[in-house]
């Protein structure tokens, strides 16, 4: 991890560009105002420094607070070890108050999407390896290659083209379905107003997974019910349905389970594209926009955390295979 | 129950339990008028606006790209902050879609006339005196005084957690003369005094309720302001909306007349577009070129508001020092230094076509600084699209495609280059702005590559572009030949814009903008000249300017972009104003 965060330090600091130039409205942004702010921002001092301060903070060493050459006081920065990740360029607020807010609203639209893509991958994916060459199975594969090469922000476009711009509610003539959004401002809790926000995004996000999982698991299926102990299942006169869904499926689940660990860190990261079209205020559209700033606080907490989350959902796939497959054992 | 029963339903379960926490996540406290602030934390995004009475409270909705950083826009400057700042806080003055100051919490505009602009002529120094209106109030009923004024300036040149605005290092300081009186001690005579505590990215801070010790730059007050404008911020949900209340003790009797401004974040352009013709937006903020055209066919539901001047120009900058370099003098550009190669260059850029293809017709040719009233008086020609010309010209400058291949080459240049240098060079714009950029930059290259001058094409980052010289910014440490941007400046003063980019001290590296290092010492006695209050005076060194920048050519300005809002037919009064935000003049919107 001290690895990775280093490496990170100096991919993000030194990057092109930088939260000394101008942009948007302020692309002249004059030299008096970079001295000042490569002050604040403590960007005066060298790389390692910056490094060291960030890891634990610069409360301990005096610093130059006010350009006059002469270090008169000590730094405000506890460094991530004390879990003070900075405050944001941006905004000059705690970065960690920003990421738990965009957090939440991730993790919501993700944990349904993936449990959307569960729902629907798994079924399918099982019905296409047990009915392999069917119409059913043809034209799954056909729908999962239409789906992988869609592109995913096309879709979300041709999504509100449909549902907002030409569909309408038939009795109140408003957009079938809103644009973007979490929830209807101003109105009361509603479970049938807060679906009807996760249907576009929801959607959007959905069909390249579920085309993805779903081969995957069919593949998988087809390896398993080829098998010795399932021909010998339906030899001792098990139904089929008990032999393909008690039997093949949970060996068949094995890999499919280790892939959707290893997905986990999306329910941090968020996907961009979505956030973006559906004006989400997730972590994807987070990270895009400290990118865009070169917010290095705000880049360096994302990318920390979001790191740890990978190495989190690693250590996850090992230990879930571990308990669904008892060859497999760590000493 | 079997297994596919109990994953459905735990499923299910799963789903509902993820939905009503977040439902029932800490709802964000209704501030009060005595609390006309709300904390960002805890807050729950929400997009689409439920449909209010309008006998009981009028709405309208701001869509706009990015949430804003702050509320303190001279910090982010980002626009988007500027939008929103206009809807809370005023400032000593502000300007006008014309550009003429007025003033806001300024009784009047302290002028010469008036007295309250005193000139020391022995010293060169003057004292401006700003009477404020003994009418406004702060949101918890606390007057606004010239206490504020103080505070706000010793906030900004504080030097820990201070900031620069234009124009600060004359300011000797600000002295309170009574609750309504404060005077500006300048240390020397400044135009652009005016706008230099107001305009669009500057206001008065309150004294009472910034804490001076968190310091201008990131006090929770310019995140939780205190009103003192139009509007009253409720709600900030980060990244997601923004709620105003119309403030009930603003000084203007009868306004605000809408009650409640919702600014909701919506990133993407073609949404916004589509929610202003669904009717679920009332203003989408910047407008770019081709959805003005499409929204010219919604004409019923969509005004586009442009506005009356201009202020963005497209202009092309020429490194006049060799690329790497920044002394224009002893590394001189092998191609571009000679001004005969630089005026075919603007002879073969035809304005009019990338005007009417690329930017739809919303753009007028301009060949001069000096475009905008009051001193577009000079006498300067409208350059000429000549092609033959240039080519003719190229020649007299030496450059020859002598061996065939397309791309001439110094054959008897003056530039210093060897013999057969040729005439290639990179030609860089910024990604952000977008297609009608992109087109230009890459019909400006055919057209250019058509009579031999060789520009290949790059586009960066404008964080990249802009970027410090010590950071390796392209533009700061000379490692550009051709680029292509829009720039212009706020207000009728140019003095400022024009001390940055054509001052010799500005062209050195993290100095100034003097991007394409040029020197000119007339130029920068002209520009010293115009630091003064005598309009006349001004407008003869504008004039001199003038001529010097249309016979040196150090940049080509070729047309204006539009700046532009479009907004619901039933919304009144959106007025775009190139020298401000779209919000300026919020006070004054009413609803159909």
């Amino acid at each position: 991890m001290l690895i990775v965060s280093i490496a990170l330090f100096i991919l993000v600091n030194l990057a092109p560009g930088g939260p000394l130039s101008g942009r948007g409205q302020s692309r002249r942004m004059r030299p008096e105002q970079v001295a000042i702010l490569k002050r604040q921002f403590g960007l005066d001092q060298p790389l390692y420094l910056r490094y060291i301060f960030w890891l634990i903070g610069n409360d301990w060493t005096k610093i130059d607070t006010d350009g006059d050459g002469i270090k008169e006081s000590y730094g405000q920065g506890k460094g991530i070890l004390r879990g003070d990740f900075g405050n944001s360029y941006r905004t000059r607020q705690p970065v960690l108050d920003t990421i738990q807010n965009a957090f939440k609203n991730t993790a919501y639209l993700m944990t349904v999407t993936l449990l959307v893509v569960a729902m629907i991958a798994i079924p399918v994916g099982v019905i296409s390896a047990v009915k392999q060459y069917s119409i059913f199975d043809i034209a799954v594969t056909t729908l999962s290659f239409i789906g992988q090469a869609i592109p995913e922000f096309w879709l979300g476009l041709i999504l509100i083209l449909v549902f907002y711009v030409w569909l309408k509610n038939p009795v109140t003539g408003d957009s079938l379905l809103p644009p973007g959004g979490m929830y209807t401002l101003g109105a009361s809790f509603s479970l049938i107003d807060w679906t009807k926000h996760l249907i576009l995004p929801v959607t959007m996000g959905v069909v390249g997974w579920v085309t993805w999982y779903s081969r995957f698991l069919r593949s998988s299926m087809l390896d398993v019910i080829h098998q010795d102990y399932v021909r010998t299942a339906r030899a001792k006169g098990l139904s089929l349905n008990k032999v393909y869904y008690k039997h093949a499926l949970r060996n068949a689940l094995l890999p499919l389970v280790t892939i959707f660990a290893l997905d986990l860190p999306y329910i941090f990261a968020g996907s961009l594209y979505v956030e973006i079209l559906f004006s989400w205020p997730g972590m994807g559209r987070l990270y895009y926009q400290a990118a865009i700033d070169r917010d290095y606080p705000m880049l360096m907490a994302i990318l920390t955390i979001g790191t740890l989350a990978v190495i989190f959902a690693n250590l996850l796939a090992d230990i879930v295979y571990a308990k669904l497959d008892p060859r497999i054992h760590y000493d | 129950m079997n297994n596919k029963s109990r994953w459905f339903i735990i499923s299910a379960i799963l789903i509902v339990i993820g939905l009503l926490s977040v439902g029932c996540a800490k709802e964000t406290a209704a501030p009060t008028s005595d609390q006309p602030v709300t904390t960002t934390e805890e807050a729950v995004p929400t997009e689409e606006i439920a449909p209010v009475d309008a006998t009981e409270k009028s709405q309208i909705v701001i869509v706009i790209a990015e949430d804003p950083p702050s509320f303190n826009a001279t910090v982010g400057q980002t626009g988007f902050d500027s939008l929103v700042m206009e809807l809370v806080m005023l400032s000593m003055a502000d300007l006008d879609e014309a550009g003429n100051a007025f003033p806001e919490l300024a009784a009047e505009l302290p002028t010469v006339e008036n007295g309250d602009v005193v000139i020391d002529e022995e010293n060169g120094t003057m004292d401006v005196t700003w009477k404020l209106r003994q009418d406004i109030q702060w949101a918890d009923g606390v007057p606004v005084t010239a206490e504020d004024v103080v505070f706000t300036y010793n906030a900004v040149v504080d030097p820990e957690y201070g900031y620069w605005i234009n124009g600060i290092d004359y300011v000797d300081g600000v002295e309170k003369i009574d609750d309504y009186t404060a005077v500006v001690h300048y240390n020397t005579i400044y135009p652009g005094y005016l706008t230099q505590f107001g305009g669009y990215v500057m206001a008065i801070w309150p004294a009472h309720y910034c804490k001076a010790e968190q310091g201008f730059t990131q006090w929770d007050c310019g995140l939780q302001p205190l009103s003192n404008g139009p509007y009253i911020l409720k709600e900030w949900i980060q990244n997601d909306h923004l709620t105003f209340e119309r403030n009930p003790t603003y000084f203007e009797a009868g306004k605000p007349t809408i009650d409640q401004i919702i600014v909701k974040i919506i990133p993407d352009e073609a949404v916004r577009k589509q929610m202003l013709i669904n009717g679920d937006a009332d203003v989408d903020m910047w407008t770019v070129e081709p959805v003005i055209a499409e929204l010219e066919n919604y004409k019923d539901v969509v005004e586009v508001s442009l506005s009356p001047v201009d202020r963005w120009v497209m202009r092309i900058f020429f490194n006049l020092a060799a690329k790497g370099t920044t002394d224009a003098e002893a590394t001189p550009h092998p191609v571009l230094s000679d001004v005969r190669v630089r005026r075919a260059i603007r002879m073969a850029i035809d304005v009019e076509t990338i005007g009417k293809e690329f930017f739809l017709g919303y753009a007028d040719p301009v060949w001069t600084e000096f475009f905008r009233p009051p001193f577009n008086v000079c006498d300067i020609p409208k350059p000429v699209y000549d092609l033959e010309a240039a080519k003719a010209l190229l020649e007299e400058a030496g450059w020859i495609d002598q061996d065939g291949d397309g791309v001439r080459e110094c054959r008897g240049c003056t530039t210093g280059a060897e013999e057969g240098y040729p005439m290639e060079m990179e030609f860089i714009t910024y990604s952000e702005y977008g297609e009608a950029l992109d087109l230009t930059q890459e019909f400006i290259a055919e057209k250019l590559g058509e009579m031999g001058i060789k520009l290949n094409i790059s586009r960066v980052e404008g964080t990249v572009l802009w970027d410090t010289s010590t950071n390796g910014g392209i533009e700061q440490s000379g490692n550009f030949d051709i680029d292509i941007w829009d720039d212009g400046y706020s207000g009728n003063d140019p003095t400022d814009f024009l001390w940055g980019y054509y001052y010799s001290t500005a062209a050195v590296p993290d100095a100034g903008l003097n991007y394409g290092r040029y020197i000119n010492p007339q130029v920068d006695e002209l520009i010293d000249a115009s630091y003064t209050l005598d309009e006349g005076l001004r407008q003869e060194s504008f004039c001199q300017m003038a001529e010097i920048l249309e016979q040196d050519l150090p940049e080509l300005l070729l047309f204006t972009t539009v700046d532009a809002n479009a907004h619901s037919t039933r919304l009144q009064g959106v007025q775009s104003n190139a020298n401000e935000i779209v919000t300026w003049n919020v006070a004054d919107w009413t609803l159909k």
